[in-house]
């Protein structure tokens, strides 16, 4: 039977750039939507541009990172510099549910796409703006990159080493997070679209939706007026000791190991006994013997487990850890994440085929769907739908669409 | 579903209803039914998405006679004086707004024959137990799709339902750590990889969970291969999810090309200057210059200083090159002044330059006064007070907390009534059995 995904009747418009607003199209996609990154050659996406590339040739259709992070998207290009682009541009969006863009607040006004003008097209369309505050407000125009934008949440604050200073996240963790939470918004609207016949103009704020992240520590600041620092790996309501990242045998290898509950201890107290030419006499000490007691001496709990878990290799000790019921895994690497097996048969990365003939890894459908198999696409070659968008689905002529190629109007 | 037809009915000869149920469908989600099996954060987060954009969301939670009553996260505070009370934990009270609650022993046959007459008449279903846990109580997918072939069961847990390590014991710090994004991206060389000092990979789990699960809600009458069904099971990984989204979309196809891959540094972005957290007179700032425009106007806001017009500098490479004498010039100014005067200044003159906040100071932005962002609710044991309010705004269809958590066990008559038209009777011989 044919396969069937939920959002296959939806068509979406993505303006999206950089990497937020390609993922929210992505994650639409993933689910069914036919969704089309509107771009130029006129001005191209600095993603696009980032290294490596495939086959080490330099080219804006061979980014590898920019494909993972767009697949999904189809794409049709657009210089929207000239008048007749926008024309196209309002005549594709008539015959779409939804519009993504991830500009700052105003510029799609500007472009002449605002809000009101596309409901003169399609009166019920779902636009989606996710500029880094919100489309109102006096930070409305504030400039961040993703990866510092949590730095104005609370969450930077949280995340280094104990008593330190915060340790930046080196890549924008924000910005995958909102691509797929803004999908998120835009299927509730799409509900309430099918319910009331009404679109809307959804306000998703990059900073609002990653202050959640902060929220059990916001709500220790309102109870208590405490302010938390940096927690290294240790629990964020510190319910568990021990709790955190321990070095293991080899080049920058290492463990994680969180222990809750009391069994979860027994089964640590065991697994430590248990290996041989080590002293184990530490792990029955009576100032870890409960769960209060650990909490109180964690530091030092934490100091005698290292020098316990570098004697062993960590997928070795994961698993020994794991038999004896105890919740530990390896931290891996970029290399580990493709040759993982847990990832390999979870079909996690996969190589696929671009539009212009290379192979190339990206990743698949993170979510498992028990019904349905996720649409997997490659990375959108520039304009590559441009033939089916604007002779199939808009109806010009050859003559016309030649026309338009030309001139650098379809560019 | 008849329910339905029959509120519509009820629309309209019954003007009262028909008030009450208008006012309702104003919410986005409103009409979906949603029970949670949900423990801490991950499966919690992901219905509260649900709850406060509208849906109908019953927290099924273990009764006092378990032992260990409710969500974990009652037990885990941040309680007022650090007093632990079930009722008056802050990381509940965040997570489980709009949601009502309902107290049923699942690991008892007669609890799961309840739970299972609530799920015949719900939507969706939002769990992270362990799937040994699941299966062992006869609660997973195959078994529940007999129940109600529409039901959309979604799964969060750290290493997902299948693979080696599914049956592997794990909690958000394993599964943040199993995705790569730590050893890659945050930590100084050396040491420990460090996590987002939050739960970070369930609540990355939560939202792709949630975003997943309500479009399979969405298409259910696309995907149905007759009238009855149309549900599926989404079976979420929270380091699995990082790892695809987040790290690999960035990493892997250079890795499966090259052979080569690159660790965390410790600063934000090793490649170009100034790109990182830096100290300044009363904490931290995110220093970013790296485009012309913004370093020229960091060097205005810093009085042009003569080092910074060098024409080597004008290019944010050869600046990270120079970055052990870079760094150190740009916090004598930084140290000198507070890090709101640094953003605000920065700002003005085209440099994307952040404060790090802290909690409270975060909370205190009047951006988010102006956008109503905190929202304050009256709680029985609490009191009245603020907590985050929506993650997005839907003008017409507006969302976020309206009411706060529920006590234990607060709508057990509602429900079971509503659902199972059970009378008051049997409700007490369901509690004297321990299982509500």
């Amino acid at each position: 039977m044919a396969n069937k995904l939920p959002l296959q009747k939806i068509r979406v418009a993505n303006f999206g750039w950089v990497w937020a607003g390609p993922v929210v199209g992505q994650t639409l996609g993933f689910l069914g939507a036919e969704v089309y990154k509107i771009e130029s050659r006129a001005r191209i996406d600095l993603t696009r541009n980032l290294p490596p590339f495939a086959e080490g040739v330099r080219d804006p259709n061979r980014s590898l990172s920019n494909h993972a992070c767009w697949a999904g998207n189809g794409s049709i290009t657009l210089n929207l510099k000239k008048d007749e682009a926008k024309q196209l541009a309002l005549d594709f969006i008539a015959k779409c549910d939804v519009v993504i863009e991830n500009f700052g607040p105003g510029v799609m006004k500007q472009l002449g796409f605002g809000y009101e003008e596309l409901c003169k097209v399609k009166p019920d369309i779902v636009m989606f703006s996710m500029p880094a505050a919100g489309l109102y407000g006096p930070l409305k125009d504030i400039r961040t990159y993703g990866l510092s934008l949590t730095s104005t949440t609370g969450l930077d604050s949280l995340t280094g080493y104990l008593d330190g200073a915060p340790i930046p996240v080196e890549n924008a963790y924000s910005d995958p997070y909102n691509g797929i939470l803004g999908a998120f918004a835009i299927v509730a609207a799409l509900h309430y679209r099918d319910r009331s016949g009404e679109g809307q103009h959804i306000d998703y704020s990059q900073q609002e939706a990653i202050m959640q992240m902060v929220g059990p520590a916001y709500m220790d600041y309102v109870l208590n007026g405490r302010v938390a620092g940096p927690i290294e790996n240790r629990h964020p309501r510190a319910m568990a000791s021990p709790h955190g990242v321990f070095p293991c045998a080899g080049d920058d290898r290492w463990i994680s190991i969180a222990v809750l509950t009391d069994e979860e201890w027994q089964g640590l107290q065991c697994a430590v006994k248990k290996a041989a030419g080590s002293d184990a006499s530490w792990i029955d000490a009576p100032e870890f013997a409960t769960h209060e007691a650990r909490l109180a001496h964690i530091a030092s709990l934490h100091e005698k487990l290292a020098m316990w878990t570098k004697q062993f290799g960590d997928t070795e000790l994961a698993a020994r850890l794991q038999a004896a019921g105890v919740a530990a895994a390896p931290v891996l690497n970029v290399a580990d994440l493709l040759n993982n097996p847990h990832y390999k048969a979870r079909k996690t990365f996969l190589e696929v085929t671009h539009p212009l003939g290379f192979e190339e890894t990206i990743y698949g459908a993170y979510v498992k769907m028990s019904e349905s198999e996720p649409a997997v696409r490659p990375g959108p070659s520039m304009g590559q739908d441009n033939e089916h968008v604007f002779k199939n689905l808009l109806g010009l002529p050859e003559a016309r669409y030649a026309k338009l190629v030309e001139e650098q109007i379809i560019y | 579903m008849r329910s339905r037809l029959l509120k519509s009915a009820l629309e309209m000869v019954e003007p009262t209803w028909g008030k009450i149920l208008s006012k309702q469908s104003n919410e986005a989600l409103a009409g979906i039914r949603v029970i949670e099996l949900g423990q801490m954060i991950s499966a919690p987060y992901c219905a509260k998405l649900f709850a406060d954009f509208g849906a109908d969301v019953i927290k099924v939670e273990a009764p006092a006679s378990t032992g260990l009553p409710g969500d974990l996260s009652r037990h885990w505070g941040p309680f007022p004086s650090d007093e632990p009370h079930l009722e008056k934990s802050g990381t509940f009270f965040f997570l489980n707004t709009n949601k009502r609650s309902v107290t049923l022993d699942v690991a008892q046959e007669k609890g799961r024959a309840i739970l299972k007459k609530l799920l015949a008449q719900a939507d969706v279903l939002i769990e992270n137990c362990h799937p040994g846990q699941m299966r062992e109580w006869g609660l997973d997918f195959a078994a529940l799709q007999k129940i109600n072939p529409r039901l959309v069961m979604i799964s969060i847990t750290p290493f997902g339902q299948t693979g080696p390590y599914c049956d592997w014991k794990g909690y958000d710090l394993n599964a943040y750590h199993l995705s790569g994004a730590s050893h890659r991206y945050c930590g100084r060389p050396g040491e420990a990889p460090l996590e987002h000092g939050t739960f970070a990979a369930d609540f990355f789990g939560a939202i792709s969970a949630a975003t997943w699960g309500l479009a399979a809600v969405y298409g259910r009458s696309l995907v149905a291969q007759n009238a009855e069904g149309g549900g599926q099971q989404l079976d979420v990984s929270c380091a699995e999810a990082i790892a695809a989204a987040f790290v690999g979309g960035q990493n892997i196809g250079g890795y499966a090309q090259d052979g080569k891959f690159e660790h965390r540094t410790g600063v934000g972005m090793p490649l170009g200057a100034p790109a990182t957290i830096v100290p300044c007179k009363d904490g931290y700032v995110w220093m970013l210059a790296l485009e012309p425009g913004q370093w020229n106007g960091l060097a205005k806001v810093m009085g042009n200083p003569e080092w910074m017009q060098l024409d080597l500098f004008q290019d944010m490479y050869a600046r990270a090159q120079n970055a052990d004498a870079i760094y150190p010039m740009l916090q004598e100014w930084t140290m000198e002044h507070s890090k709101q005067e640094i953003m605000d200044l920065c700002q003005a003159n085209g440099c994307p330059v952040t404060a790090v906040y802290n909690v409270a100071e975060a909370a205190a932005q009047e951006h988010l006064k102006v956008r109503e962002y905190l929202v304050h609710l009256a709680h029985p044991h609490l009191g009245t007070i603020p907590t985050l309010g929506a993650p997005f705004k839907l003008p017409k269809s507006p969302g976020g907390p309206k009411r706060p958590a529920p006590l234990l066990g607060e709508h057990n008559q509602e429900v079971y009534g509503e659902m199972l038209s059970q009378d008051a009777a049997l409700l007490t011989t369901w509690k004297r059995d321990g299982i509500i």
